[in-house]
């Protein structure tokens, strides 16, 4: 990102961070955070499923570690919030260094089997051991805000989008992130350039499962009490990697566009489709799959530099590459 | 001369087939050494152990005096830089990219990258591709686009599989000439596996055959292609007398 890319952004942020002058109802401002947390969750999704190109279906994992992190350390251990916060994003990247060693063997569906899988242990887990996780019954999650929480979470929410936005951007301008892009195109090429894949893969899940663990323990804290099928659920991992595969997997503004659509169309149809979200999101990632496999960003970024008139110059300003 | 890489008894099976059986070779510094042999003789077999893709069943490979182990991105960082046989270019990146990929193994700059993978994309004379995606190539040009990311590596040792394979004669010859000139970027041995007999006996110091993964030949290339063994290796065993 050039100077002006980055003044561009710093507008972007500072605009989103006064709609609470314009918005009051702390129910607009829940959808805002929605939308905003979810963008912030592709972001941390698209460096290993994106970039990487590694298909992550069990980003639930870290997200369900950050939510439990933060409630468990405060509630069982009585350790102060923002401690419980930071250690709940620690054990989430330990969990990813342990996923990653084992995942990262597999290749293609393999790897997205085994993530699904490793969510899913955890959610069972979680459900059995009622003395750290309260079990189904559930557990209290401290409040992260005082004061007025609907502004303040969303606020959160903003800066935490703009967190995942920036470390994206730095690293798909820095070595590391032509090392993901690498391994995304030919394993074996990358090899040959001297990238040691293994551990930049698992760096990348690294950094996208401490991001996912913050947004999930901002998640729980604003519900204020979690249960296993909620955080763990697969149903998050899907959301997570929909709304990156939808707006553009392995683009910069492909999650926030993905999690504008897809947060504010679950919003209008949630009334009408209730349960029926599960279908919905299957059928998208389907058609996204078959259709429209760079996403809506990449779709389009595509068609404008392949559009007739002006001398084409392909390639020097794709999204899908640093 | 000394030698940059040394095979000492090298040894291969997939199953039951012996891809490579028992190969000891050197390769010498300031030497371009090539690897000729019938399909399936075992060249790119040989090519995959040297770069640390695949491990030998038995034997050492050394370089520069050490072992190496199977490990690719370490060989490729100790200087053994590699081509694909079959082109491996990372499609949706520009070609630009693909060779700063190479660059990278020698900076994190993300400037003096793109600045290397100029200098050796003008030397393949390719900088009118350089900002196309690689996706929509022809072979040709990819071919050269392997050679380039290769380069970009600053290898001491580059393997050169199939690069002129398949090229019309003129571009082939053309492609030869600037293989002679990989000195100049700091190549200390070029070693390449090649079908096109033209461009070895124009370029190869020293020439090696392989049939059935063992090592059936080695000397100049004017005199290898003369010697009963290899003519049977290629066309049968009637044709030696013929022809020797």
């Amino acid at each position: 990102m050039t100077r002006h890319r980055a003044l561009i952004a710093a507008g972007v942020v500072a605009a989103c961070l006064m709609v609470p002058l314009v918005i009051h109802k702390d129910y607009q401002l829940s959808i805002l955070f929605r939308i905003f947390l979810f963008a912030g969750l592709g972001l941390a999704w698209n460096l290993v499923g994106g970039y990487a190109g590694q298909l992550s279906l069990g980003h639930a994992a870290f997200f369900g570690i950050g939510a439990y992190g933060l409630s468990a350390f405060h509630d069982r251990l009585h350790l102060p919030v923002g401690l419980a916060l930071v250690l709940g994003v620690l054990t989430a990247v330990g969990a990813a260094v342990l996923i990653g060693r084992v995942a990262f063997r597999l290749r293609g569906p393999y790897f997205a089997l085994a993530t699904i899988a490793f969510a899913e242990v955890l959610r069972l887990s979680a459900k059995n051991l009622q003395s750290i996780t309260g079990g189904d019954v559930g557990i209290e999650v401290p409040g992260l805000f005082g004061g007025d929480p609907g502004r303040w979470f969303y606020w959160a929410s903003v800066g935490f989008a703009a967190l995942a936005f920036a470390i994206t951007a730095l690293i798909t301008r820095a070595r590391f992130g032509y090392s993901l892009l690498a391994i995304r195109e030919d394993e074996d090429t990358a090899l040959a350039c001297g990238i040691d894949t293994t551990r930049t893969k698992l760096y990348a899940l690294v950094i996208s499962a401490a991001l996912t663990a913050l947004g999930g323990a901002l998640w729980a804290s604003l519900y204020l009490y979690i249960v296993p099928d909620q955080v763990l659920a697969i149903d998050i991992s899907n959301e997570i990697a929909i709304v990156a595969m939808l707006g553009g997997a392995g683009t910069l503004l492909g999650p926030i566009v993905g999690a504008v659509l897809l947060e504010t169309a679950s919003e209008l149809f949630k009334n009408v489709f209730k349960e029926a979200h599960l279908v919905i999101y299957g059928v998208l990632i389907v058609i996204v799959v078959l259709f429209m496999p760079e996403g809506i960003v990449g779709t389009v970024t595509e068609r404008w530099r392949h559009r007739p008139k002006h001398g084409t110059k392909p390639g020097t300003k794709h999204e899908t590459k640093p | 001369m000394t030698a940059l890489l040394r095979l000492d008894h090298v040894s291969k099976r997939f199953g039951g087939l012996r891809a490579t059986n028992d190969v000891s070779l050197e390769v010498r510094s300031g030497e371009t050494l090539f690897i000729v042999g019938p399909n399936g003789a075992g060249k790119t077999t040989l090519f995959n152990l040297i770069s640390g893709f695949l491990a030998p069943d038995a034997g050492v490979i050394e370089f520069s005096g050490r072992a190496l182990a199977a490990r690719p991105h370490i060989a490729a960082r100790l200087g053994i830089g590699r081509t694909f046989q079959i082109v491996k270019p990372l499609r949706n990146l520009t070609v630009l990219e693909n060779v700063m990929l190479g660059a990278f193994l020698h900076t994190r700059r993300s400037s003096e990258a793109a600045a290397r993978a100029r200098e050796v994309l003008a030397f393949l004379q390719m900088e009118a591709v350089a900002d196309l995606p690689a996706s929509g190539l022809p072979l040709a040009t990819l071919k050269r686009l392997e050679i380039a990311r290769a380069l970009a590596t600053r290898p001491k040792l580059i393997l050169l599989d199939e690069v002129v394979a398949g090229l019309p004669t003129s571009e082939a010859l053309a492609l030869a000439a600037l293989l002679q000139r990989l000195p100049e970027w700091g190549v200390a041995a070029v070693a390449g596996v090649e079908h096109v007999m033209q461009v070895v006996m124009k370029i190869a110091h020293r020439v090696i055959v392989l049939d059935r993964g063992a090592l059936i030949a080695e000397g100049k290339p004017a005199d290898v292609v003369r010697r009963p063994e290899v003519i049977e290796a290629y066309l049968g065993a009637k044709y030696k007398d013929v022809i020797g």
